[in-house]
């Protein structure tokens, strides 16, 4: 397992803008670090400058204290999995999971051998000797992991590596990559734009945006002290309801700040509550199995509530939604800076 | 598969029985004897056969066409794949002007360079030499361009799988992108073989020496050696171009295969 530190690391193309705007991550030997951002953020990019695949306009790349800037791919010690999986199309699945080894003079025995124990892991034995061409999306994503696994090597980036799969075959992948972690203890850089993945999977989140972190931090301070609005609407769902302080009861000290409340912290009535509570039109429902996400109208805007699917009577429009004033948390207006007002007054 | 279509099937043999009649006639009439043949009858011989090989030197003329257009495709294949590569997946300074200069080859025809290149090899002593045969026919513009449009089409997410499984520049290109780009440089091989072997100008030019002789030399001076009494000795010069054809055809059955099977797929999603 590898540290890898960023230091203000910059990038911008050929006659391009910057996309990345000194991004800057300490990052500890066996940790399982995410990184989440919408699309176009620049997190694939970082995971290519941290793979060598391409060069930082300015900042240094450090692995295990040493810099790496000017490392090609090959001399970093790290596997990667590719959004789209880059399986060698004319290689089998035995080939594939063994050519890194033969890269590395491993013999012929032993690294077949090691590429059969790998399938195991992975349930490819069945397929050792198919060809990319012949295998489902799934089973061409377990050949990408085994490929990065064989090399045992210190580091694992991965780019988006579920996006592709459906959503069971996400579910059960995510699991594997868990438990991956757990029995080689490399440390995994780990990039998607899917908040539950990251939620999951992460020791630490790193959130960016248009080519800045804006936060990294572990999953509950991610998400119970979200740095900014942006941080606090991408990470939860369904997403933060905000609102302007002034139109929640209860809330107005807080001056011109916005408020912003999870859905799940909002308990749904049919009669006002005794704490504060705004009233509201429930405009449609979406049941999510245990669960119902009310969409409600409120003097404060739309808002959506996480309740029991028998929270209220069917047919009921009329509803009150409470919420106790420590869960909320307040923004800036303008900067959209998460901040602490004082609601004593 | 949908069963074919009998009238479809039918006018593709007519069409087919069309364009190989000229070649089917040169070989049936390289197996009859001359006088019988003149005189109206017909008799199966090998004579024929037996005369451009030994009289006429025909195997000599053979060996060297095969070990000329072998080693121009083999040595222009591997450096047109090589720059082909280097076009497709590098960017250096230069470059776009130097696929220009590739591209402007193409305009150039091929007669316009004959004396500069006899003048050239005359100055290196390599005329009447397999080197002077080669030599100027390895530089390949248009294969390089050929090449470079198909490994512009192998996803790059290949390479960089490559680069991470440890792999070096050169391992890439041999490792990864040949054998997917296989179809194509085969295809490319052969055009470039068949075009080697049907070279006619520049053996002409630049071989004065029996010896170095190929096929198409040969069998251009069977007319001029063979005039006879009766004018040319047909069957002797059917059996001579049947043995100048057969190679080809024989190449491109074994590589035929080969030539038109997608192999990417399974490679990326």
């Amino acid at each position: 397992m590898s540290s890898i530190v960023l230091q203000d690391i910059r990038k911008s193309y050929k006659s391009g803008p910057e996309v990345l705007h000194g991004v800057s991550m300490d990052i500890e030997p066996g940790e399982f670090i995410v990184i989440v951002g919408p699309s176009g953020c620049g997190k694939s990019t970082l995971l290519r400058l941290i793979a060598g695949l391409e060069h930082c306009s300015s900042g240094t790349i450090s692995i295990d204290g040493k810099t790496a800037n000017d490392l090609p791919p090959q001399d970093r010690d790290i596997a990667m999995i590719f959004q789209n999986y880059a399986l060698y199309p004319h290689m089998t699945v035995r080939e594939n999971i063994a050519f890194g080894l033969e890269l590395r003079g491993m013999r012929k025995a032993e690294r077949n051998a090691r590429a059969e124990s790998v399938a195991e892991t992975l349930q490819l034995t069945p397929y050792l000797d198919r060809k990319p061409g012949a295998l489902s999306g799934g089973q061409r994503q377990r050949v990408a992991m085994g490929r990065a696994m064989a090399r045992n090597a210190s580091t694992f980036l991965m780019d988006e590596p579920l996006s592709n799969l459906d959503n069971a075959l996400r579910v059960a992948m995510r699991t594997e990559i868990k438990e991956l972690h757990r029995q080689l203890g490399a440390t995994m850089i780990y990039v998607t734009h899917d908040q539950t993945e990251a939620l999951s999977l992460a020791d630490r989140i790193a959130v960016m945006k248009d080519g800045h972190l804006l936060q990294f931090a572990r999953p509950e301070t991610i998400y119970d002290r979200p740095q900014n609005r942006f941080v606090a609407s991408f990470l939860g769902m369904p997403a933060m309801n905000f609102a302007p302080a002034g139109k929640l009861p209860g809330l107005e000290a807080a001056g011109d700040a916005m408020v912003g409340l999870r859905p799940e912290i909002l308990s749904v009535q049919e009669q006002r509550p005794n704490g504060p509570a705004v009233n509201a039109r429930l405009l449609f429902s979406e049941m999510t199995g245990s669960d119902t996400i009310l969409h409600c109208d409120t003097p404060a805007g739309r808002m959506t509530v996480t309740a029991t699917r028998r929270a209220i009577p069917e047919g009921k429009k009329e509803l009150w939604i409470g919420y106790d004033a420590k869960d909320a948390l307040f923004f800036a207006a303008d900067s959209g800076a998460r901040i602490e007002p004082s609601l004593q007054d | 598969m949908k069963p074919d279509n009998p009238l479809v099937t039918g006018l593709a043999l007519v069409a087919g029985l069309i364009f190989l009649s000229p070649a089917l006639y040169s070989i049936w009439m390289s197996f009859q004897a001359a006088d019988a043949f003149y005189a109206g009858k017909l008799k199966f011989t090998l004579d024929n056969y037996a005369l451009a090989i030994g009289q006429y030197h025909f195997a000599r003329y053979l060996l060297n066409s095969i070990i000329v257009s072998g080693l121009v495709t083999v040595i222009g294949i591997t450096l047109s794949t090589m720059a082909a590569y280097a076009f497709a997946r590098y960017e250096f300074p230069g470059g776009n002007f130097l696929f220009g200069a590739v591209i402007a080859t193409l305009m150039i025809p091929s007669h316009i360079s004959l004396i500069p290149n006899y003048l050239t090899l005359a100055k290196v002593d390599l005329l009447d030499t397999y080197a002077g045969l080669i030599l100027p026919a390895i530089s390949n513009g248009f294969a390089a361009f050929f090449l470079r449009q198909y490994i512009r089409g192998i996803p790059r997410a290949l390479d960089e799988a490559a680069y991470m499984d440890g792999a070096r520049p050169w391992q890439v290109l041999w490792r990864v992108i040949v054998p997917i780009a296989k179809p194509a440089i085969l295809s490319m091989g052969l055009y470039v073989f068949i075009t080697e072997w049907n070279n006619y100008i520049w053996p002409l030019v630049a071989v004065g020496k029996e010896d170095l002789y190929t096929l198409q030399i040969g069998l251009a001076r069977l007319y001029r050696l063979n005039p006879g009494e009766g004018g040319i000795d047909w069957p002797l010069v059917m059996a001579a171009s049947t043995i100048t054809i057969l190679p080809v055809l024989i190449g491109f059955v074994l590589i035929e295969r080969h030539l038109v099977r997608g192999i990417t797929m399974g490679a990326v999603k």
